[in-house]
């Protein structure tokens, strides 16, 4: 109540005269993000789905018609297309899992005290500070098939006989891609479970040694119960920027060899500007789109579970 | 395991409490593993971008270089240093100043307007009651995950009707999809924080709410501000689909661009590629060195920026 006065007050103040409610002067102040995001987002996702329903090619135009879910049917009924979910549902299954894994270490070590802590934590800045423009050139670099570092490290420990070509092969293209994205997306993940871990009382710790509870029961039943919500935020985090991945495709492997690392993403940005197949490109960024959805849902809800959205 | 074991014992009996201190050669040693995952990638990248392109060519690779160079630096600068080399890269590093300086406006316009934005809409969550601000809240962050894919043929049409295709306006714009719902958010949140006696004492004064906004309120929010600009500077100096779609010419080329043309340039010379990657990330990591607390903060209280 004190935020009307406060209006109130603002509108006696140097002769502002124009009477509004409380609810109007809100929705006046949230009008420029209104604008933004209805110009700007929510028409062109309805143009999108509108245009989705159309055979529409940039090279010819004059075809332009209304075919309903063909689209859809073309793009699901086409060989690449499963292949594509199921390199999608690969790649951001094992990034979930890699970034899940190694931001729990991360975090665990960040979180004690030693010497290198400071260190440890301005450092996991870095991947976070790169964009995944950079971090691709980087991986590019290392996994180059001639004077790269990985083939130089493997070969000189004789871990391996000859020089591979990592981007290249089938087997080791995928693994590629998914190192380079852990990289990248790791300190974010890493950096919401440590602020977890610091926000798990002391006394709790204390407790559990007067039980005399060792290392694993302890991380168990203290600290992990404390760490679900942050593990479920960094699981959905991960998963949807898995889902969208384009950069990191597009620089690292361009989606090859063949269409091995052609991920939902790829196949959509190659359909609509490189084959300039509007109608059916959309169709697959829809496809993209309905995922996230899936997974937005579940995010929301767990966000407004934690009271982060409150009235 | 083995740290388990150790402490278990420990625990229980203080039988070995002259044992090996398992748990602190895990922890120390994984401190290093993760500090060498870190450094190591980078650290190579800086460390080609001090060598002769011929030594960064050389099998098996050199880890130092004999004789460092700044040379590939220079050439962003000066593109005549190269001599006949200067088509490495699509002639990229020619383009480079003039690319960093359109990722600088950029970004610099997309900070500065996601400040104004997030304010205002900002405190009306944080300090207005008014019908739908949870739907509303909610719309925000939903859009928040609108993947850039599902709308970028659409903005691309729409920006090409209006001929702003290849302007940095265009640019601006679409920067404004993933940063508006996220500064709303890290604003109102922010906001939330700042206690009420603020605005009562600015009342008495008989400010107007323009006046307490710029007066009052928002240099006390200064550090939520500061964030918020910087999440939006930094998402968008690395921004690359939209740049990657929406450019044509060095009238709106960007520095993600040009790094990107290093990359897929299989002609580019690995020396070159490296320092313009280097080149890359100094401000963003100037940027979040400085602000380590607001950065560790902001991911914290809003967990959306992935």
């Amino acid at each position: 109540m004190a935020a009307a006065e406060t209006l109130a007050g603002a509108r006696s103040g140097r002769g502002a005269r124009i009477e509004l409610s409380e609810g109007s002067f809100a929705y006046l102040l949230n009008l420029p993000a209104i604008l933004a995001i209805v110009l700007l987002v929510a028409y062109p996702i309805a143009d999108a789905f509108w245009l989705s329903l159309h055979r529409y090619n940039l090279r010819r135009p004059e075809a332009y018609a209304f075919v309903g879910l063909q689209n859809y049917l073309d793009v699901f009924t086409n060989d690449q297309f499963l292949a594509s979910l199921g390199v999608t549902l690969f790649f951001t299954f094992w990034s979930t899992v890699g970034v899940l894994v190694l931001a729990l270490g991360m975090a665990l070590v960040a979180n004690e005290h030693i010497p290198q802590r400071p260190l440890l934590r301005a450092l996991i800045l870095l991947p976070w500070a790169m964009s995944g423009v950079v971090t691709a050139l980087m991986w590019k670099w290392i996994f180059n098939p001639n004077a790269g570092a990985l083939n130089g490290i493997l070969h000189s420990l004789g871990l391996i006989g000859n020089y591979r070509s990592w981007l290249m092969s089938p087997d080791t293209s995928y693994l590629a891609i998914v190192t380079a994205n852990v990289w990248n997306t790791l300190p974010f993940s890493a950096l919401v479970l440590l602020a977890g871990l610091q926000a798990i009382p002391s006394e709790l710790y204390d407790a559990a040694k007067v039980d005399r509870a060792s290392i694993w029961p302890r991380f168990r039943h203290v600290t992990l119960p404390w760490l679900s919500q942050p593990i479920l935020i960094v699981l959905i985090v991960q998963a949807l920027g898995g889902i969208r991945i384009f950069d990191i495709i597009y620089l690292l492997t361009g989606g090859g060899p063949g269409y091995q690392t052609t991920t939902l993403g790829f196949a959509a940005y190659v359909t609509s500007f490189i084959t300039t197949d509007i109608g059916r490109g959309n169709a697959w960024s829809y496809t993209v789109a309905i995922l996230t959805l899936l997974i937005a849902i579940f995010y929301m809800k767990l966000l407004y579970g934690r009271g982060d959205i409150r009235t | 395991m083995a740290a388990a074991t150790s402490v278990r014992r420990r625990g229980f009996g203080s039988t070995l409490r002259y044992g090996v201190p398992w748990r602190g050669l895990l922890i120390h040693g994984a401190s290093i593993v993760f500090i060498l995952w870190i450094v190591l990638p980078f650290g190579w990248l800086v460390l080609t971008s001090l060598m002769t392109e011929a030594e960064s060519l050389s099998v098996p690779p050199h880890w130092i270089p004999d004789y460092i160079t700044f040379d590939n630096y220079i050439a962003f600068v000066d593109p005549t240093i190269l001599g006949n080399q200067q088509l490495a890269g699509g002639g990229a590093a020619q383009g480079a100043a003039r690319a960093m300086l359109n990722s600088t406006i950029v970004a610099l316009s997309v900070a500065i307007l996601n400040m104004i934005i997030g304010s205002l809409a900002g405190y009306a969550f944080a300090r207005l009651h008014f019908r739908g601000s949870a739907l509303l809240l909610m719309t925000y962050l939903a859009t928040r995950m609108v993947p850039a894919l599902a709308i970028m043929v659409s903005l691309y049409l729409i920006f090409q009707t209006f001929a702003l295709l290849d302007t940095l306006f265009a640019l601006i714009l679409s920067y404004l999809t993933f940063t508006v719902p996220y500064s709303v958010w890290i604003m109102a949140s922010y906001f939330r924080t700042i206690p009420r006696d603020l605005e009562d004492a600015a009342r008495v004064d008989r400010c107007n709410w323009i006046n307490m906004m710029l007066r009052v309120f928002l240099p006390v929010a200064s550090p939520g501000l500061v964030a918020c600009g910087m999440f939006a500077f930094m998402s968008s100096w690395g921004e690359f689909l939209y740049a990657l779609l929406f450019t044509s010419t060095l009238n709106s080329r960007t520095m993600p661009i040009v790094i990107a043309s290093f990359v897929t340039d299989v002609t580019a010379s690995p020396t070159l590629m490296s320092a313009g990657g280097v080149l890359a990330v100094l401000l963003p990591l100037g940027l979040a060195l400085i602000f380590q607390r607001l950065i560790v903060s902001g991911i914290t209280a809003g967990a959306v920026k992935g």
